[in-house]
């Protein structure tokens, strides 16, 4: 009866073939799952961790870091460098420079968790391609929070007037109180400072060019 | 009319419609392969150059083209050269023979089917002259592969094929057809009351042709995980090229002889709507569905052992095809026997 | 067929070009060093032989041809020189052995060209011009089996010894090493 178990696993093998045929039969009916690359781009999950960048503040649409240095005394590696700037009619101080040395960043994060004021964040970013070595040596991801900056603003345009006009409003008081400070006489107040936000306290330590810019360089 | 009659001018458009067919075909059947292995694979397959893809076989005609070819120190430049030429030319003739239609054959001999297979035959040998040549380890492992591998199939392939002649009685591929005409119940694939076994013996020719065209999953000639690319190793550019290319013209020879002899050729399955260029239609029809399920095979199943290879062709399909012809032939002549005596 | 020009003309090309196909590949096949060469040249002389069987009005025997001595005589050969023999130049014979082995080469195929001439000239040739039979499996199959039932089993010993002679070169292949 050999002949008849090997008659059986012949049709038995070949309905298996059979089987396999009618899977990919139905695979091929199904859409296709791929995406295709250079036209369409994955969206990255959450938890994925690109390189640092600045958080974008959602309000005012500028950056929350003040510039107090804990990331670069977090990194292991090195590769930041932060400069900020005290503005007039500001509390704290705002940055106004942060690079990356993306050539020896390891990802590690601890920047991240040292960040008092969640200003930095991983990037969803991973098409990081340059022909030019300086674009990673010196990554300016200020520059690239601009843009973004930029970009939000075209989604948000009532919130970017809001903050336009607090931060015209901000200059209009920091130049009203420059020639002020400038004359010496002491009127408190005289502009009367429409907006109610930050009476800048602390007196110019210069005195600036008239140039409407009131910044001073602290670091 | 009467001036496109005459003998030269039809041999002159056969031999140019036949080489713009094979080559068509080998340049459209690699986009429909890629394509194919795409949707079983879920992705959409090469469809950057031109609408959909449809250019990729030019941009890849031309890449081959600006390739140069290479003859490697070692070989044996003579054979190496001639392998390439010897491998297109066996398809190109066996095309000749088939019957597109009923009046569209390039050249109707009476031992057709014969022809087919003697050139096709010849195959074997250009691959294996091309990987013997090439001088290279891979190349000949797959050469020695390619033989064994064509002489083990070509025994149950010619073995259903004799079957097949005891119940047409004749090699002449038209006259074949005529006999299946009147609807697909009439077709030799479901005669079953001449030989019970009918489907089976198509099952076993296709079987067959795949392995005698190298396809997957007998494609052991190129087993590019284990012999980087079989015998066309050493080839580079349009060399590679027409093996490639060959492959494909093989696989058109193969299916339009199976829709020759088991589903009724140009013969329309539903008994109207036959001859003429209806005929031709219902030809491309049944090779392209032939054609469509060798692709199909091969990005469902995995390649393959070699002892299995061997094992399938002399355990299995030999034995079987010898039961059928020996069935065929006891029901053809019973009748005649039980006759005679009663 | 019959509008064919220079009709003439072309039959005596192609059989110039099948009869010089013939030659040369026997040529190819017995002065060559390189076995594979051999083979090939072999495998050209069938064809050619093939070519001139089609010229004796006999198709059916001109596919066979190809269809055995190509496709499986030629192959097998292939493969017993596959598995055996490096594709490199035969060794050096001593001289002695060469001359006598020559010698007696020599010596049987003038017998044999002898004969086949002495048929040739004295045999009473049919013309080639009516077809035997009509190429069909029925009249074939009739003709195998009963006019030339003889000759149809020489053929299957010619196949026999393709087959003993691959296995024996195989064989001797194997116990050098």
């Amino acid at each position: 009866m050999s002949l008849l178990t090997a008659l059986r696993e012949t049709v038995a093998g070949f309905k298996s073939l059979l089987t396999g045929m009618r899977i990919t039969a139905r695979e091929a009916a199904k859409p296709s799952i791929t995406v295709q690359y250079p036209h369409d781009t994955l969206k990255m999950a959450d938890r994925f961790r690109g390189h640092v960048k600045l958080v974008l503040d959602p309000v005012t649409g500028k950056s929350r870091c003040t510039s107090c240095n804990l990331c670069v005394r977090a990194c292991p590696s090195d590769c930041l460098t932060v400069e900020g700037i005290k503005r007039e009619g500001e509390k704290k101080k705002s940055v106004s420079e942060y690079t990356l040395d993306f050539t020896t960043c390891s990802l590690c994060g601890s920047c991240v968790e040292a960040c008092p004021s969640d200003a930095i964040e991983y990037s969803k970013d991973y098409n990081v391609v340059s022909l030019d070595r300086a674009e990673f040596a010196r990554m300016d991801l200020l520059k690239k929070l601009e843009a973004e900056a930029k970009v939000w603003a075209e989604k948000n345009p009532e919130l970017a007037a809001a903050a336009a006009a607090a931060a015209a409003a901000q200059a209009a008081a920091a130049t009203a109180k420059a020639p002020a400070a400038a004359t010496t006489a002491s009127a408190p107040g005289a502009g009367a400072a429409p907006v109610a936000t930050t009476p800048a306290p602390t007196p110019a330590v210069a005195p600036v060019p008239a140039a409407g810019v009131t910044e001073t360089r602290t670091t | 009319m009467n001036f496109l009659q005459t003998e030269p001018i039809r041999i002159l458009l056969y031999l140019v419609g036949i080489c713009a067919f094979v080559g068509a075909n080998a340049a459209y059947l690699v986009l429909a392969e890629r394509k194919g292995a795409g949707r079983i694979q879920r992705r959409p397959g090469p469809n950057e150059a031109g609408f959909g893809g449809l250019l990729q076989p030019l941009a890849d005609g031309i890449k081959l083209l600006a390739k140069q070819v290479m003859v490697p120190p070692g070989t044996d430049a003579l054979l190496f050269r001639a392998a390439p030429l010897l491998v297109m030319a066996p398809p190109l003739m066996c095309l000749a023979m088939i019957p597109f239609s009923d009046s569209i054959t390039a050249r109707s001999l009476n031992v057709g089917l014969l022809f087919v297979f003697s050139f096709g035959s010849i195959n074997v040998m250009a691959l294996m002259l091309g990987g013997w040549a090439s001088r290279n380890k891979f190349a000949i492992i797959s050469s020695a592969r390619v033989v064994s591998q064509n002489v083990a199939y070509e025994i149950p392939m010619l073995l259903v094929v004799i079957t097949l002649l005891m119940v047409t009685g004749t090699m002449d591929l038209n006259e074949i057809i005529q006999q299946q005409g009147g609807g697909f119940w009439k077709w030799n694939l479901f005669k079953v009351w001449v030989n019970p076994l009918m489907p089976v013996t198509f099952v076993i020719f296709f079987i067959c042709m795949l392995a005698e065209t190298n396809r997957a999953p007998f494609d052991m000639a190129e087993a590019e995980s284990e012999l980087v690319a079989g015998a066309f190793t050493e080839y580079g550019g349009m060399g590679f090229g027409v093996f490639f290319m060959a492959e494909y013209a093989n696989i058109v020879v193969g299916c339009s002889l199976a829709t020759v002899l088991f589903l009724g050729g140009w013969q329309s399955p539903i008994g109207v709507l036959s001859g003429g260029l209806w005929g031709a239609g219902w030809f491309l029809l049944k090779l392209y569905a032939l054609i469509f399920t060798v692709i199909w095979i091969r990005w469902t199943f995995p390649r393959t052992q070699f002892y299995s290879l061997l094992n399938l062709s002399w355990k299995i399909l030999i034995p079987i095809s010898l039961f059928t012809l020996l069935l065929t032939g006891a029901m053809m002549k019973l009748p005649v026997v039980y006759n005679h005596f009663f | 067929m019959s509008t064919f020009p220079f009709q003439d003309a072309i039959l005596v090309a192609i059989f110039a070009l099948v009869v010089g196909v013939t030659i040369g590949g026997a040529l190819i096949a017995a002065l060559s060093t390189r076995i594979i060469r051999g083979v090939s040249g072999l495998m050209l002389c069938c064809m050619g032989l093939g070519g001139l069987y089609y010229f004796l009005n006999s198709p059916f025997l001109a596919l066979m041809e190809i269809l055995i001595y190509v496709g499986a005589v030629c192959v097998t050969i292939v493969f017993g020189v596959m598995l055996s023999e490096p594709d490199e130049p035969a060794h050096e014979e001593s001289r002695r052995h060469a001359v006598l082995w020559g010698g007696a080469a020599l010596l049987v195929s003038l017998v044999i060209l002898g004969g086949v001439a002495h048929l040739g000239l004295r045999g009473p040739w049919q013309e080639p011009a009516a077809r035997v039979s009509d190429g069909s499996v029925q009249a074939i199959g009739l003709a195998l089996l009963t006019t030339y039932s003889l000759p149809f089993e020489l053929i299957s010993i010619v196949l026999l010894v393709a087959i003993l002679g691959a296995l024996v070169i195989a064989r001797s292949g194997r116990t050098k090493e």
